[in-house]
């Protein structure tokens, strides 16, 4: 037997085995990497986060999936919530699916945890599992009136008492539903709601079902598409780069104006700002640990915590004309005298991404090499299967 | 009577939700919807899932009496569905109770694992089977790797201008085939819909009297 024969008949555990190397490598040694994010996972983004601090707008998560599709499906729906909980989107979630349940919950305890001002029932509620049984009524009757459709929330609430249903009557406020699913995502609600309420579509699916989706893309029938992984890797750039940045002198939350009107802090996605090169900064998935400022962003950022400069003080080191902070360097005692606020405010200004919201980046290095190492596997196998015939027409 | 009544049922529920889609006088679109079909769907529900629980659990006692093939496995059935059923309807469902905990560590893991073995299957597959045997199967071949590049981080390195031709693989010959596909598939399900409430097509029926 030659080699090229036996490049044809190679066992298949020593692909498995390469394959498991290349997915298990890059997972444990993370590298920066950039996501270029295309078209539909863009105007998802741009859709929901033009609903940033309005009352009267609200957006629906439909988790139809069970365990089996999370690690593609779950850093969507993380990246999605976040998106809400940093710009001040009211959310809500339900299932078809029993299953389903413990996701949503999850997924609300993953982020949550991040966000401690953010609360049940006025910034966010889970309508929990309603059975598919129920979809068809369920879905028409929201288009009507939310809180008669629902009726409760997860935790047995009645909606028409809680905060977050104030000036949310149905799909004319809470005009969008993303559903995730590993198969038919969003063909109820295309069928029910959209016809009839006009309600607004976006789906997150696996990427082995995202061909499926792009003749509804192209209608305009689902506003935009998170495909597999690597949609859900975009979708976690575009929130750090626009939802999550903070400049140096501006709050962190939610802060009204002279006038009492709502100030959502983050920014509006801008294409130009994508291609920026300081955007790389903000997308770094290693570990970030030092906060680094101009003279003017320094004192920007101090001049928020004017009682708390002495410690920034103490922190600080200046190199090559810029202020460093490294917060690693930070003792209890001086975290205990900054105050959550403060040290949580540090902290992004590091540009750290914790690991929960960079999963998906992660998981696309991984995909990165897997991908390489697959394309390699048929490149080789081609060379030997033509490589052979041509010995064979020979003989 | 056990065919006609059944049949009955299905052409006239047929008839009144196309009625339902079209017509939109108050008598369907609220009377009907609100008044009736809401209530009785959700009275309904919880039966179709007593159903299915009943169903399951005869059809895995039925397999352990009968010691039919990998019987032992029904065991696991009713072991996982008792168990979890316990934990959720004792514990509740919130982070911290046994219910989560085995949804954490046990099912969430079990299923990704399952998930994820694709990529072997995939991998194995593509190197045995994904030859460039002829004019078309070298097209997709192309097709493929141009979009796997592009669809990585890695790729984008190679060219920057990956990403253009994949999206534009996507956006036209895979949604015009895709379109094609739905159109058919669209126009099927319409004759099949016709031919069961006309009472064409009785196979949903079950065969025998």
């Amino acid at each position: 037997m030659n080699i090229f024969e036996r490049i044809q008949k190679l066992d298949r555990r020593w692909i498995y085995i390469v394959v498991a190397l290349a997915i298990i490598i890059p997972l444990a040694i993370p590298f920066n990497s950039d996501n270029v994010t295309s078209p539909s996972t863009e105007n998802l983004y741009q859709f929901i986060d033009s609903y940033a601090g309005r009352q009267d707008r609200a957006i629906l998560l439909s988790f139809y999936h069970d365990a089996s599709t999370m690690p593609e499906l779950f850093p969507m729906e993380v990246a999605i919530l976040r998106h809400c909980f940093e710009r001040n989107v009211k959310v809500f979630m339900l299932t078809w699916f029993p299953q389903g349940a413990p996701i949503i919950d999850y997924a609300i305890n993953t982020v949550k945890e991040e966000y401690p001002n953010i609360k049940s029932g006025v910034d966010y509620c889970n309508f929990g599992y309603i059975p598919a049984a129920l979809a068809m009524p369920t879905i028409l009757g929201m288009g009507d009136n939310i809180a008669a459709a629902v009726k409760t929330d997860a935790e047995g609430r009645k909606l028409e008492n809680l905060e977050i249903i104030k000036g949310v009557n149905n799909y004319s406020e809470m005009n969008l539903v993303v559903e995730f699913s590993g198969s038919s995502a969003g063909v109820t609600w295309l069928y029910y709601a959209r016809p009839k309420f006009g309600l607004n579509i976006g789906v997150g699916v696996t990427a082995v079902m995202a061909a499926d989706e792009y003749p509804f893309l192209q209608s305009g029938q689902k506003i935009g598409m998170l495909a597999g992984l690597k949609g859900a890797a975009e979708y976690e750039k575009l929130v750090d780069v626009f939802a999550a940045y903070r400049e140096p002198g501006s709050p962190i939350t939610v802060t009204l104006d002279e006038d009492g009107n709502k100030i959502v802090p983050g920014r509006a996605f801008s294409s130009d700002i994508l291609r920026e090169e300081s955007t790389k900064q903000l997308i770094n998935i290693t570990t970030q640990t030092v906060a680094k400022f101009s003279a003017d962003e320094y004192s920007k950022f101090v001049g928020k915590y004017p009682e708390k400069a002495g410690i920034f003080e103490e922190l600080k080191t200046v190199k090559g004309g810029q202020v460093e902070i490294d917060v690693t360097k930070v003792t209890e005692d001086q975290k205990e005298a900054l105050g959550y606020t403060a040290m949580a405010d540090l902290n992004r200004m590091t540009r750290n991404i914790i690991y929960k919201f960079k999963v998906a980046r992660i998981g696309m290095n991984a995909q990165s090499v897997a991908h390489i190492m697959i394309i390699l596997f048929i490149v080789l196998g081609n060379i030997g299967y033509f490589i052979q015939k041509a010995r064979q027409a020979r003989q | 009577m056990k065919k006609t009544v059944p049949l009955i049922i299905v052409i006239v529920g047929g008839i009144v939700f196309l009625l339902w889609v079209f017509v939109p006088h108050k008598i369907m679109a609220d009377d009907f919807y609100y008044q009736f079909y809401t209530p009785w769907s959700r009275a309904m529900a919880p039966f179709a899932m007593l159903l299915g629980v009943m169903s399951l659990s005869m059809m895995h006692n039925a397999k352990i009496k009968r010691r039919a093939p990998k019987w032992q496995f029904s065991y696991f059935f009713f072991a996982g569905f008792i168990v979890t059923s316990l934990a959720g309807f004792i514990g509740g469902t919130q982070k911290g109770g046994l219910y989560m905990w085995m949804f954490e560590t046990m099912a969430m893991p079990m299923s990704a694992t399952m998930f994820s073995l694709l990529a072997f299957y995939m991998a194995s597959a593509a190197y045995k089977a994904f030859r460039a045997r002829s004019v078309e199967a070298t097209v997709l071949l192309l097709a493929a790797i141009v979009v796997m590049l592009a669809q990585v981080p890695l790729g984008v390195k190679i060219s920057r201008h990956l990403p253009t031709i994949s999206q534009w693989i996507l956006d036209v010959p895979n949604l015009a085939s895709k379109r094609g596909i739905m159109l058919g598939v669209g126009l099927g399900s319409v004759a099949t819909t016709l031919k069961i409430m006309l009472g064409i097509e009785r196979s949903y029926l079950g065969g025998g009297d």
